[in-house]
């Protein structure tokens, strides 16, 4: 069956009866053009917005966390992707299939193209267009599979934006860091890489990093990274549950990507700080549960005692000559107001960016009135508060780890304390 | 609050508002979304007796005859884009001075330059008539084409319809392909 631009169908009466489990595949291609189309799937909500990364389905993200949806590939490009929609979370309203395109060509180039529907092996329905049909866009929205009334329906669109990808982003609510880079492949990839071949397990954690560090405009950024662990009376739970093991996983792959000899630095800390040996991709699986003899031998879990534990991180990286990204994880009770500003008001000239994290606890005192905070060269501290550490998806974390980073890195380049 | 009707449904306006005299028939659409030629669409209205057809050229409705000689129908202007909320385009009618062997007002949205442009109802978002008595404000009855529009560049939104010596809305969402000029032909108009 041909369909044409603009038509809308119930999704029955284009795919067979009797679907085994009610997949299909989605095929597209476009003739004509130079560059090389990016075909991607966006799964948004009743609003028409992304609420969640992950349901962005293209290279990068190869499918969705319920595999509803997954890239098809062809000569390792994508040609399409496989759909069930009956899995579908019922907060995923619509599938979205678009073609962008990077350079200087626009798609009124296309010779010609298709979104064809194949259930079973066969093509059941085709949706072509030609360049004509479009004047500048540089994105398209080629078809569109949405819930209406119980049903799924399907509407050829053929529809777009000038202005590419970062358009089609704002077009479901996203953000852009002002411009998306170019060419950001060889970055990500190579964390992916890193972690596959080292520690497999980790691989879905670095893809996640790898987007947020590609939203944020820092793949190209290399930093020492740290992380000081509260290891407070009042932080056992977490160490005995496995939370602490967590973080220290979640954190890893920035590491991984930001520092050059691929180690994160970790300091535990309660009455007296504690400097650990570093954790990398080969000694992280038991981290928590191994080093230097295990948690429970660490003679931590008494009070906590901020300022020495920041005093020591800042002596430790006192003549680096390149940036630091330290996160600082608290269960609150935080009371040394006044020392823990002093130190942070001081170290505001160094490399250093603080992001403290607190998980579960509260009374986070100063922590809380970082980003206000007075009277130093450049904002050097973020904080925010979760109240487990699921409280956000894995991919939120990431965003929120890296939220001000890039806002410090300009301010203290333009300041002239990075060069 | 005003009663939703789908694709061939019917309600009497008599008897849903008794008070109903003057009314405001309002269409709407959203603004087109995405990059490109603006989607500009007009509303016509066709005053046809019991055949189906007009009596004559003055009782076709449209932006180059915005007022019926006998004043009961008056369209009060284009919009070019679908900008705004609310309405993007209404038409007056005064159900009183509809001339007796006038039994039918049907309410038709194009779009122009559709072909040229190569554009359709099937990309027009939430395209939806209203009817709203002009004296209380009261909405009576309204219809969302939605998805019942599709690659048709022409559409039969509704109809106001006497029946028993009262007046009826039908919900008509009924889709054309030639434009303007075949609805017209179609309506007994004379081009």
């Amino acid at each position: 069956m041909q369909i044409r631009k603009g038509q809308r169908l119930p999704l029955a009466q284009l795919l067979p009866e009797n679907l085994p489990d009610g997949s299909f595949q989605i095929q597209v291609g476009m003739t004509g053009l130079t560059t090389e189309v990016d075909f991607s799937c966006f799964g948004v909500d009743g609003d028409q917005k992304l609420a969640d990364d992950r349901y962005m389905t293209f290279f990068n993200q190869p499918k969705t966390p319920c595999g509803s949806v997954s890239i098809s590939l062809m000569n390792n490009r994508i040609n399409g992707f496989y759909c069930t929609l009956s899995s579908l979370p019922a907060s995923i309203d619509r599938l979205v299939i678009t073609a962008t395109i990077d350079g200087s060509e626009t798609m009124s180039r296309v010779q010609s193209g298709f979104l064809r529907l194949v259930a079973a092996d066969r093509p059941v329905a085709e949706f072509a267009f030609e360049g004509k049909d479009f004047h500048n866009e540089k994105a398209l929205i080629l078809g569109e599979f949405y819930r209406k009334d119980g049903a799924w329906r399907f509407c050829a669109t053929g529809q777009g934006f000038d202005g590419g990808l970062p358009a089609l982003v704002r077009h479901f609510g996203g953000e852009v860091a002002d411009e998306l880079p170019t060419d950001v492949a060889p970055a990500r990839l190579s964390l992916e890489k890193k972690v596959a071949e080292a520690a497999p397990q980790l691989v879905d954690l670095a893809k996640k990093a790898s987007i947020s560090l590609e939203k944020k405009r820092l793949t190209d950024v290399v930093a020492r990274v740290g992380l000081v662990l509260d290891a407070s009376g009042s932080m056992t739970g977490q160490y005995r549950r496995g939370r602490v093991q967590e973080v220290v996983n979640r954190i890893l792959p920035l590491a991984v990507h930001f520092d050059d000899d691929g180690e994160l630095d970790v300091w535990a800390f309660s009455a007296k700080p504690l400097a650990l040996p570093a954790a990398t991709l080969s000694n992280y699986a038991d981290y928590i549960d191994t080093v230097n003899g295990g948690w429970r031998k660490w003679r931590m879990l008494s009070y906590n005692n901020e300022p020495e534990v920041i005093k020591e991180v800042l002596a430790h990286y006192k003549d680096t000559a390149m940036p630091v990204f330290i996160i600082f994880i608290s269960d609150g009770g935080v009371d040394q107001n006044a020392k823990i500003k002093k130190l942070l008001t001081e170290a505001s000239a160094q490399l250093i960016f603080w992001q403290f994290v607190g998980i579960g606890g509260r009374n986070y005192g100063i922590l809380e009135k970082l980003d206000t905070m007075s009277g130093r060269t450049v904002d050097n501290c973020g904080f925010f508060a979760l109240d487990d550490l699921d409280s956000l998806s894995e991919q939120e974390l990431y965003d929120r780890l890296l939220q001000e980073l890039p806002s410090w890195f300009a301010e203290a380049k333009s300041k002239g304390i990075i060069n | 609050m005003a009663i939703s009707l789908s694709k061939g449904g019917n309600i009497s306006l008599s008897k849903t508002d008794p008070q109903l005299k003057n009314m405001l028939v309002g269409l709407s659409w959203d603004a087109r979304s995405t990059d490109g030629l603006d989607f500009d669409l007009d509303a016509s209205v066709f005053m046809v007796k019991d055949d189906n057809k007009v009596r004559g050229d003055h009782d076709f409705i449209f932006y180059n005859q915005l007022k019926s000689t006998c004043g009961s129908v008056e369209h009060t202007g284009d919009n070019r884009t679908g900008e705004g909320d609310g309405d993007d385009e209404v038409i007056k009618v005064v159900l009183d001075k509809v001339p007796q062997d006038i039994t039918k007002i049907v309410v038709a949205v194009t779009i122009h330059d559709a072909d040229a442009r190569r554009q359709n109802f099937g990309q027009v978002h939430n395209a939806a008539i209203r009817l709203v008595n002009q004296d209380t404000n009261n909405e009576v009855t309204r219809y969302d084409l939605s998805e019942d529009a599709s690659i048709e560049t022409a559409m039969i939104f509704g109809e106001i319809y006497r029946h028993n010596n009262e007046w009826k809305f039908r919900a008509v969402g009924q889709g054309y392909s030639g434009g303007l000029k075949a609805l017209a032909i179609q309506h007994g108009i004379q081009l």
